[in-house]
């Protein structure tokens, strides 16, 4: 269907059809963000052998997020006075707006897809990068250090990891010899990556949850080291932007580790497969999710001064061996 | 000039990337340049997908995305970035770099003008990045390599120099 609106010819019509899909979209995301919020609290609660939230909305706390973003609505809107007026505004956009933008090109199932682009994993890899500049700005504009410490943190450590997460996904490129993700997905119909590749989803899932700025790699907002960092002097809806930009990233790296590791839409065994394809995303794409909380809520946070040499020293020449070796192989099964 | 999708998206597109250079110009603090920079790489990258070259807009914003980042952190660290006043330049200069922009746009005009490509094959945009892939490492390994041996120069350089700070600083402590 989306196919054929890029193809027609341009009008008010088509840009409202756009418009709606988009506006869906941004619903469901905000739902799912909604209520990750809620699991994140409510499993960790379990954890760490206490309640979570069990008032607002029944004994599971259904609508304790809906409260909290209504507050954050009303709250008062503060801009540091010394603060860089025009920055200061435009950064949570910045942060947010890839964040966005990438799950455009993330097949949920085979029907169910935004744009199929030839070079899906480049694209989801690359916009999401931009966010860094988001931040760095925020941190800038705040004029508060530990706001600028916070960003700094985050352009070194985004930039660091971004490159071993790349080298990861590498070896899941030869094997499919496509970017494009609905060709991965395909090519993991006999046996997923993660049995193929499991070096690869290791480095992946590591420089992933880097990437998403969580525990225990949450350096640039460390609230015992930096206050909040690169968001201390945001209050309100702006800072409700940098959250939601996080927790969309969330969502959008769970569906890459499904697509690219968990075999995407495909069913566990195939006589297993009259369970419909969003079904099994569904449940992956949570088991994901899960993994993201089950780290948070287990690890402590890495030394500043060990996480570089962690990112250049273990995991890249690690995730170049396990090129390297998928090449040989690669070559090897050809040969036979 | 039918009014289509793509041209909307063109000028649009052409719109920002020409906005954001002329910013990068005129504003006076280096943050506020180095965003205006990132508009107008942005907007080339989506001009790249009009022209159906999907894997350079992609690879333009990984890689500028990054640099962009770092630039911004040499404008933070390394400028006086509250230095907002304007360095004096006199009429003479002001009219001589008019002119020079004069002539450049007049060359440039009559080199596009009267430009022509000969046979352009019209399979490039299908699989570009197989074939860049192929072409690379096929028809163009010399230069690649040689543009690697060049990065890992500078990659080793970089290492030296940062090395030999920390040795000296070691000493004096």
């Amino acid at each position: 269907m989306v196919e054929d609106l890029l193809h027609s010819q341009p009008g008010i019509l088509n840009f409202g059809i756009f418009f709606l899909l988009a506006t869906v979209l941004l619903l469901v995301i905000l739902g799912f963000v909604t209520y990750a919020i809620l699991a994140e609290r409510k499993v960790m609660g379990f954890m760490q052998l206490r309640q979570g939230p069990n008032q607002v909305g029944g004994r599971w706390g259904l609508l304790q997020t809906v409260a909290d973003v209504l507050k954050l609505l009303l709250k008062e809107d503060t801009i540091p006075k010394l603060a860089d007026k025009p920055l200061f505004i435009i950064a949570p956009v910045i942060a947010f707006a890839p964040s966005f933008i990438v799950i455009a090109a993330i097949p949920f199932t085979d029907k169910l897809q935004f744009a199929d682009l030839n070079i899906g994993l480049l694209y989801y890899i690359a916009i999401s990068g931009l966010t860094t500049i988001g931040m760095v700005t925020g941190g800038w504009a705040s004029n508060n250090k530990y706001a600028l410490l916070g960003g700094m943190r985050a352009a070194a450590q985004m930039i660091s990891y971004e490159i071993p997460l790349v080298m990861s996904v590498l070896g899941v490129i030869l094997l499919t010899g496509s970017l494009n993700l609905n060709d991965i997905v395909a090519a993991q119909e006999n046996v997923w990556y993660i049995l193929l590749q499991p070096v690869a989803f290791i480095v992946f899932i590591i420089a992933s949850v880097a990437e998403l700025n969580r525990v225990p790699f949450d350096l640039p907002e460390s609230e015992n080291e930096l206050v909040a960092g690169f968001h201390v002097e945001y209050s309100g809806f702006r800072w409700a932007f940098f959250m939601l930009a996080e927790y969309v990233y969330m969502f959008a790296m769970a569906s890459l580790t499904t697509v690219l590791f968990l075999g995407g839409w495909l069913p566990l065994f195939s006589f297993l497969d009259f369970i419909p394809g969003a079904v099994w995303f569904a449940l992956k794409f949570m088991f994901v999710v899960f993994l993201l909380i089950w780290f948070r809520s287990t690890f402590p946070r890495i030394r500043a001064d060990k996480l570089m040499e962690f990112a250049w020293k273990i995991l890249l020449p690690i995730a170049l061996a396990n090129i390297f070796l998928t090449a040989i192989i690669k070559e090897i099964f050809k040969l036979l | 000039m039918t009014l289509s999708g793509e041209f909307f998206a063109f000028i649009s597109l052409a719109l920002v990337a020409v906005v954001g250079g002329v910013l990068l110009l005129n504003l006076t603090k280096v943050v506020h340049m180095v965003l205006a920079l990132v508009f107008t790489f942005v907007s080339i990258a989506g001009i790249f997908i009009l022209l159906s070259a999907e894997f350079l807009a992609a690879v333009q914003i990984l890689i500028y995305s990054g640099a962009i980042t770092i630039i911004m952190l040499f404008g933070i660290m390394l400028t006086r970035h509250d230095d907002t006043k304007e360095p004096k330049t006199g009429l003479l200069r002001k009219l001589l770099l008019f002119l020079g922009i004069l002539g450049f746009a007049f060359a440039f005009y009559i080199g596009i003008y009267n430009l022509d490509f000969g046979e352009v094959s019209t399979t490039l945009h299908e699989n570009n990045t197989e074939q860049i892939g192929i072409a690379l490492y096929s028809k163009y390994i010399i230069p690649f390599e040689l543009t690697s041996v060049l990065l890992l120069a500078a990659l080793v350089g970089a290492i030296v120099l940062s090395k030999n700070d920390q040795e000296k600083e070691a000493k004096k402590e």
